[in-house]
């Protein structure tokens, strides 16, 4: 079957009263005095949805993990597990998921008492595309992008992201939406919130 | 010797009125255009300087003011700032010969609220219409840009074809009227008691289309053409001279040129008209003063269609628009002159 997508072509009489303008016009002018759909950026601000692929985040360790795969790395490589700090394993698999490996600084350090844990974690977000491929390769659920967007910094330090900034967007991220259902933006009436509840206020500018 | 005092006086308020209304309501209509714009997008468009931007065009200004004065390499600096001076200024003179009202008396002086009522009004605007493809070309060839050369080049041949086609549709009109002072034409609209876009309609239609070509308002902004051309010929000047272009182009010869279709088609400052009856006038408690306000709205009016139109349609083709122009809007302006003079002094007069 053939399904024909032109329409048919002006008559004459509708060429001469101007039809084709006459539509236009009436629906620019229907539209021109209905509500604005705009928000104000910087004086009204949207919460993304939740899958949204802003900044990175450390959760941290609350009870919550992945079992078993959690208590399964915690032994493999004695990690010291401490109730508020981050649940980071220092497994590299993020490093080796990141298209841009240079990005990541990560080293562990060795306690007196024999156990490990995370001490340094950088994160250059410079180079980061915001693919998210460490957070699908993080198996104790620790990295994760969270909605912060507002990433721009007055110099190119404040955009590294180091363990203590990232442990802080864990907790307000478990906060305000770690119970949260994932929804897709169409249907998310979350979107309608303001932005204004989030603790944080990031990146810290240094004058 | 005091008449001439007197003369001088008057004469010098006028243009100091005209200016001030033409430059200052030029500036805020750059405020009105975006609005319009931003409504029809369903977008609120400036808000943020001022009650609802109304300040935003005084911050347009103060910032096209400060920006660097840039020069490209190679151009030639004399054309380049000639360009300016010939755009600005025919674009201004428009106003010369428009009437906004109809005679008063100040102190005992008799005044016409029209800077010169010159018996040659309507040669004059179309005269100064066509100065404004030198500026254009003047402006592309000064640039040494590729972009500024062909926005200039589609210019020039839009503006001419359509001054051929804008002067062919005022001439139904002046025939009617049987003279060229543009006071008179409304002078004569009103003691006929008809405007004559009831005997016109074909010669207004295609007034407002080349009044859109000429004025370079879409759906024949093709020597603009962001998406192609960046912004055409204005693309290398910065600062208050790339602001000036557009204010002349989109803002003072819009309001020019609705004035001058008022005047031939809409009556001037005359009420509202019911064709051979007469005039009714919803606004008689302003007194003297109505007339000049049927005149101001009418050219809003026309202008704010004008913007309905521009935020509504698409571009056509560079081939299109002269096409259009010469196979189609020509032919019919003449046969439309040729009717009215054929039918006009049989059943006229």
């Amino acid at each position: 079957m053939v399904k024909r997508v032109f329409e048919k072509p002006l008559s004459w009489i509708e060429r001469i009263i101007f039809l084709d303008f006459i539509r236009g016009l009436s629906i620019t002018i229907r539209q021109a005095f209905r509500k604005t759909i705009t928000t104000h950026y910087p004086y009204e601000k949207l919460t993304p949805p939740k899958r949204f692929r802003g900044f990175f985040g450390h959760k941290v360790v609350d009870g919550k993990e992945p079992q078993p795969a959690f208590d399964e790395w915690v032994e493999r490589f004695k990690i010291k597990v401490e109730h508020g700090k981050s649940r980071c394993v220092v497994c590299m698999l993020c490093k080796r998921a990141c298209p841009v490996p240079q990005l990541f600084e990560i080293e562990g350090e060795k306690l007196p008492d024999g156990r490990r844990r995370v001490s340094v974690f950088n994160m250059n977000m410079m180079l980061c595309t915001f693919c998210g491929f460490c957070v699908d390769a993080c198996p104790v659920d620790c990295l994760f992008q969270s909605d912060i967007h507002e990433t721009a910094s007055y110099t190119r330090k404040d955009s590294v992201l180091d363990l203590e900034v990232l442990e802080r967007i864990g907790r307000d991220w478990q906060r305000r939406r770690e119970e949260e259902p994932d929804r897709i933006w169409i249907d998310d009436h979350q979107r309608q919130r303001l932005w204004h509840e989030n603790h944080l206020q990031l990146p810290e500018v240094k004058q | 010797m005091e008449g001439l005092v007197i003369w001088l006086i008057v004469t010098f308020v006028k243009i100091l009125v005209i200016l001030g209304i033409v430059l200052g309501v030029g500036a805020y209509l750059t405020l009105v255009e975006r609005k319009v714009a931003a409504h029809i997008q369903r977008r609120p468009g400036p808000m943020v300087v001022g009650w609802h931007g109304l300040l935003q065009p005084l911050a347009d200004g103060l910032k096209l003011l400060t920006k660097e004065d840039l020069f490209p390499r190679y151009g030639n600096r004399f054309l380049y700032n000639l360009a300016l001076v010939l755009a600005l200024v025919p674009a201004t003179l428009v106003f010369a010969v428009i009437p906004f009202g109809p005679e008063f008396e100040v102190f005992g002086v008799k005044v016409k609220p029209i800077l010169t009522d010159v018996n040659i009004g309507l040669l004059l605007v179309f005269a100064l219409g066509s100065m404004a493809v030198f500026a254009i070309a003047l402006a592309g060839w000064a640039s040494n840009s590729k972009y500024a050369l062909i926005g200039s080049m589609r210019k020039a041949g839009i503006v001419i074809s359509y001054e051929v086609v804008i002067t062919f549709a005022a001439m139904g009109p002046l025939i009617l009227a049987g003279t060229l002072s543009t006071y008179h034409i409304v002078q004569s609209q009103i003691e006929q008691g008809l405007w004559y876009v009831w005997l016109q309609p074909i010669a207004f239609v295609v007034y407002m289309f080349a009044m859109l070509a000429e004025t370079g308002r879409v759906p024949f902004d093709i020597q603009e053409a962001e998406a192609e051309l960046v912004t055409g010929f204005t693309v290398e000047y910065g600062g208050m001279k790339f602001g000036l272009f557009p204010l002349v182009e989109w803002y003072i010869e819009v309001l020019s040129l609705s004035a001058i279709a008022v005047v031939l088609f809409l009556g001037g400052w005359s009420p509202i008209n019911i064709p051979f009856l007469g005039f009714v006038d919803p606004l008689f408690f302003l007194g003297p003063l109505s007339p000049f306000i049927w005149f101001i709205l009418k050219v809003s009016l026309l202008f704010l269609f004008v913007l309905w139109l521009h935020w509504t349609l698409p571009r056509y083709r560079i081939d299109q628009i002269t096409e259009t122009a010469w196979k189609v809007m020509l032919p019919l302006t003449l046969l439309n002159i040729l009717l009215t003079a054929i039918l006009a002094p049989i059943l006229w007069r």
